[in-house]
């Protein structure tokens, strides 16, 4: 089996996996970070959201051997110890979820689109959102959310 | 490589041995391939070319023609400095899914996976693009406008790579659309598709146009009489140069997301559009 090695929230990690691994796999089965969710499992619904070098990609379409090296961010990544990532503040604040079975992905999301494009109207905030499903329809105070955190990050 | 077998080298040439070694599965982008092997455990031995740095990027030539790597992503093709004539070749990378799929999926998968769907080649085909086939014996270099033979079926041999997509100069110039109907605004696969590119004389009558339409017909098609009944016509006349016989080449099928008659219908409406845009660019 081949061995990976890729630094997840900031922690260098390594583990021997069954090539064909997937990388939500590895963060869920592995390393036990199951904030990162399986919503779809088809690369539509973007629960398994999570950043890779800095730009967002659904885990469950790669595998963990193609993080190979890479710089991996989860949602368990976000927080400073107690203090709340100011996306993560913004959505408990406006209520951006209801069940939060889609949060990790929406949040992981909104956070790299508020790095690429701090400025983004409602209209780009929704665009940016396409692969991301909320299965309550919550997207109203969702995008809420996401406005307040470009005050705030 | 052996049933079963997983590698992801980090040599061109040792890319090229493994599929001379037999059939694999190539993998890139990904997200094509592992949704349609959720409920199943395929013994296809695959070959991972993402740790092969040759195949990203995208970069004017010499001549002053466009390569594109075959593993450059659609969020690259989005973030690239290029030509109004690949505008249309921009609008399809941002419906290619959503952000996070533009960020993995290739250029060079949406081409070999050769789905009637794909977003990315009516724009390729408008850009009169040319497809760089790499094997063990050297370099073939094919039109894209039958490398895509029908739903899931190319011209590329078991042993060769796609390793680039290249843009001849002369389709550079000019401007470019993309229009794509589905049943809603976001994360869909197409019903039609139309890309189209536009040079413009200085009377004001067109020097030349290339249209393609997807997903009406097993593979893109393009409008080669219309786009030889355009030539010269005054660009406020684009669009009304349609007629029927100029789409009677389009093969579309029923299915789920619409049935032939409607993509008919809807590729006549997405053709002029396209034209009237380029026109009034």
């Amino acid at each position: 089996m081949p061995t990976v090695t890729m630094t997840v929230n900031g922690k260098k990690v390594s583990g021997e996996v069954e090539a064909r691994t997937l990388l939500v796999q590895f963060l869920r089965e592995n390393l036990h970070l199951t904030g990162t969710h399986v919503g779809c499992d088809t690369s539509q619904c973007g629960a398994c959201v999570v950043h890779i070098n800095g730009d967002s990609a659904k885990s469950c379409s790669m595998l963990a051997v193609q993080a190979e090296g890479t710089e991996v961010t989860t949602i368990e990544g976000l927080a400073n110890g107690d203090e709340l990532h100011p996306m993560q503040a913004a959505f408990k604040e406006h209520h951006g979820l209801q069940c939060g079975f889609c949060t990790p992905g929406m949040v992981m999301s909104a956070v790299d689109l508020v790095k690429k494009k701090p400025k983004a109207s409602e209209h780009e905030i929704r665009e940016w959102l396409e692969g991301n499903i909320c299965r309550c329809t919550g997207y109203h105070n969702i995008v809420k959310a996401i406005q307040h955190a470009q005050q705030t990050m | 490589m052996a049933v079963g077998a997983y590698t992801r080298p980090t040599r061109l040439p040792d890319a090229l041995a493994a599929l001379r070694d037999g059939p694999c599965t190539v993998l890139a982008g990904g997200t094509d391939h592992f949704p349609a092997r959720v409920t199943s455990t395929p013994d296809e031995a695959i070959l991972d070319i993402t740790a092969l740095p040759e195949l990203r990027g995208i970069r004017r030539l010499s001549d002053g023609g466009l390569t594109i790597g075959a593993c450059a992503t659609w969020s690259a093709v989005i973030a690239a400095d290029l030509p109004s004539a690949c505008d249309g070749l921009k609008a399809a990378a941002r419906e290619v899914g959503g952000v996070q799929i533009q960020n993995r999926g290739t250029v060079g998968g949406n081409l070999c996976n050769a789905s009637p769907a794909a977003d990315g080649v009516p724009p390729l085909l408008s850009l009169d693009a040319e497809v760089e086939l790499t094997s063990l014996d050297g370099v073939r270099r094919l039109p894209l406008d039958g490398f895509v033979l029908g739903n899931r079926r190319t011209t590329r041999r078991p042993d060769e790579l796609l390793t680039a997509i290249r843009i001849p100069p002369a389709a550079l110039d000019g401007t470019g659309r993309f229009l794509k109907l589905g049943a809603r605004r976001y994360l869909v696969i197409s019903i039609v598709m139309v890309a189209g590119t536009l040079v413009r004389a200085a009377d004001d009558t067109i020097a030349s146009a290339r249209l393609a339409v997807g997903a009406c017909s097993a593979a893109a098609l393009r409008l080669r009489e219309l786009e030889a009944a355009l030539v010269g016509r005054p660009l406020a006349e684009a669009a009304a140069t349609v007629t029927a016989q100029h789409l009677a080449g389009l093969a579309p099928i029923d299915d789920v997301r619409a049935d032939g008659e409607y993509r008919c219908e809807a590729a006549a409406v997405l053709v002029r559009r396209c034209l009237a845009d380029l026109a009034a660019a």
